[in-house]
């Protein structure tokens, strides 16, 4: 139980990362804020923070050969919804960036 | 033309990715479905639908299982041919082993028969079984697994076994996908601008560029680790030195290993009784365990069989790690004890196992096997939208029109005939009756002559109209959607194991997903019809429009 909890976690910190690093980007900051330019920098070190979590929790629930491969597995998933909404329902990254509005 | 690096790696991408994207469409998609091979094979054999069984007893049940066996025609024809001669009527074992994983219900069993005046000293000819490792009994060999011996091979070796052809086909399209992916990368303008960048409102050549860039990018590192790990499992064959070149080195080293390691390297030509094996297994895990990785026998390998030089070694399952198998344990196959207990690979042998392992995945982890299918079906998307990105751009150049029309029928029946021939054989699974001879002979047939018949189907019904795609394709969903849905409907007639029981009264997800599988590619596959079928009402109207307003020009 405890290992799927953690690699729960470790699928929404990576999806955190991805969104935030998305969002460090004029054209999908634009997308979800109004607000004209964002904080790249923030943005980054965040996205770079929930990265290592999440890479952190996949070592804690597997084996490290296994967890490398779930962790890039899961990273590139989280790029992929990322893209995804960003097309089709940029708002629902508005709470992720909740504080700068 | 040509002038810049980057437009020469842009030929470079355009051409041989369209040549061998046919190729690698279908190695990633059948490759994609070898991630559930096993669960695919408990669909297409509803007599093993029960659950994973451990490596059973050797002294009551394996032992008179190898004893009975026997190497198969078909091998005992080829060694036939290879030594130029007639073989004595009864081949010697040189040996017989199991193999088994957390997926698998039926177990594996093989055995290697040594042919008499080699002209290639590893020669050797094979038999293999399928058995139910609860009671024994031996399924028949004509029932053809259709994850593990179709789909599995076919993203491999094409199923064109002439001198391995399609392996070395299936390995040119993995290195070139490899250049792809290089030149994909140097191409690319804006890498990580537009690394989230999908406008499916654009144009269908603009987003389906976006839409080939990004899910070759976000899934990058899966897309070259795979093709480069397929590259390596091969290796033996795309360069194989040790066979041909080195004959000679390789046989002493490995006779110097053995002697080393206190592994009779020759049989004695005596024969002797075999000690009991499950005590040995039973040793084996205490060792294991010992290490602090208890675990279950994977992989057990009887060299020599009934020799006096006879040895057993026992291998680990590798649920729990990349590696599949390891800390393998060498017992005396007649005083029982231990000869070998294999240290720790060495760096480089495991990284070769690494490769080898996560490439084909024996592993105990469902999440990561889902994600293998999403980095698969990426791939997947990536060639698919490759072609369709290929025919849009040209189709506006009357020049090019004989070309688009073949790359648009290729695309075609590379992508939704695909599915149609996959559609196909599961249907042809559950109707074909189960006494007829050369049955899954039939099944495959089925398979093949429905791909022919998708390409006779694109070529006939392919047009060029700029933004939208041929009406072969929309026509193709339908079939998908029609076939999936029949499939998931014979389940349930031939076998009675419908959704409600599958996943709620009796549950047994091996089925329930795979027919769970099978009604959403239904579903994709009629939405993809309506989109496609609204886009082409669209464009004829545009059209009638245009004609008209030429026609009132003219007056």
């Amino acid at each position: 139980m405890a290992e799927w909890l953690s690699l729960a976690l470790a699928v929404g910190s990576g999806f955190l990362g991805m969104a935030w690093l998305a969002l460090s980007l004029n054209v999908h900051w634009q997308q979800v804020r109004a607000r004209a330019l964002p904080p790249v920098k923030t943005l980054r070190a965040l996205a770079a923070v929930a990265l290592s979590v999440s890479l952190l929790l996949c070592l804690w629930a597997d084996h490290p050969s296994i967890a490398v491969l779930v962790w890039v597995m899961a990273i590139s998933g989280s790029a992929l919804s990322v893209a995804m909404l960003l097309a089709w329902r940029p708002r629902w990254l508005k709470p992720v960036v909740v504080w700068a509005c | 033309m040509l002038q810049t690096f980057r437009q020469s790696m842009a030929w470079l991408h355009t051409w041989f990715g369209l040549v061998l994207g046919f190729v690698l469409m279908a190695v990633f998609f059948f490759g994609s479905l070898s991630v559930f091979d096993r669960e695919i094979d408990r669909w297409a054999l509803p007599e093993t639908r029960f659950e994973p069984q451990p490596m059973p007893s050797y002294d009551n049940l394996l032992a008179d299982i190898f004893a009975g066996m026997e190497a198969e025609e078909e091998e005992l024809e080829a060694a036939r041919k290879r030594i130029g001669g007639e073989l004595p009527a009864q081949l010697q074992p040189t040996g017989w082993g199991a193999y088994t994983t957390h997926r698998d219900p039926v177990l594996d069993v093989f055995a290697e028969y040594s042919v008499p005046n080699p002209k290639d000293p590893f020669d050797h000819a094979h038999g293999h079984l399928t058995l139910d490792p609860r009671i024994g009994a031996i399924l028949p060999h004509d029932s053809l697994k259709i994850g593990s011996e179709f789909f599995y091979p076919l993203h491999y070796s094409l199923h064109i076994e002439w001198k391995q052809l399609g392996t070395w086909i299936v390995g040119v399209a993995a290195l070139i996908m490899l250049v792809a992916l290089v030149s994909g990368v140097i191409i690319h303008r804006r890498l990580f601008r537009e690394l989230f960048t999908f406008r499916p409102g654009k144009r269908t050549q603009r987003s389906s560029l976006d839409l080939h860039n990004l899910t070759g990018v976000v899934a990058l590192p899966f897309h070259f680790i795979f093709a480069l790990s397929g590259l390596t499992i091969f290796a033996f064959l795309y360069l194989p030195v040790g066979e041909t070149v080195l004959t000679t080195p390789v046989q002493a080293h490995l006779m110097e290993e053995a002697v080393s390691r206190g592994l009779p390297f020759e049989p004695a030509g005596e024969a002797a009784a075999i000690a009991s094996v499950d005590a040995m297994m039973v040793e084996a895990k205490k060792r294991w365990a010992e290490r602090g990785m208890p675990g279950e026998v994977g992989f057990l390998w009887v060299t020599h069989p009934g020799d006096r030089n006879s040895f057993v070694s026992i291998f680990r399952a590798g649920s729990d790690r990349v590696a599949f198998v390891g800390q393998g344990v060498h017992f005396d196959a007649v005083s029982g004890r231990v000869l070998y207990e294999e240290p720790p690979p060495t760096v480089i042998a495991g990284i070769n196992e690494f490769l080898t392992g996560l490439h084909l995945q024996h592993f105990e982890h469902w999440p990561l096997r889902w994600l293998y299918l999403l980095g698969g079906l990426l791939g997947c998307t990536c060639i698919a939208t490759g072609f369709i990105f290929f025919t849009e751009k040209r189709k506006r150049n009357l020049n090019d029109a004989t070309l688009v029309r073949w790359v648009d029928a290729l695309a075609v029946t590379a992508v939704t005939g695909m599915l149609v021939a996959t559609g196909a054989i599961l249907v042809a699974n559950r109707l074909l009756p189960a006494e007829l001879p050369h049955r899954s002979g039939w099944e495959q047939t089925v398979f093949w002559m429905a791909w022919l018949l998708t390409l006779a189907h694109a070529l006939w019904r392919g047009r060029a109209v700029s933004g939208c795609l041929s009406p072969a394709w929309r026509e193709q969903c339908w079939a998908i959607a029609l076939l999936a849905v029949t499939a998931v409907a014979l389940n349930w007639i031939t076998t009675g194991d419908h959704l409600l029981k599958t996943v709620l009264t009796d549950r047994y997800w091996p089925v329930a997903g795979f027919d769970l599988a099978l009604l959403a590619s239904a579903a994709i596959a009629l939405r993809t019809a309506f989109m496609l079928r609204t886009r082409e009402r669209a464009a004829a109207r545009i059209e009638h429009k245009e004609l008209l307003a030429m026609e009132v020009a003219r007056g």
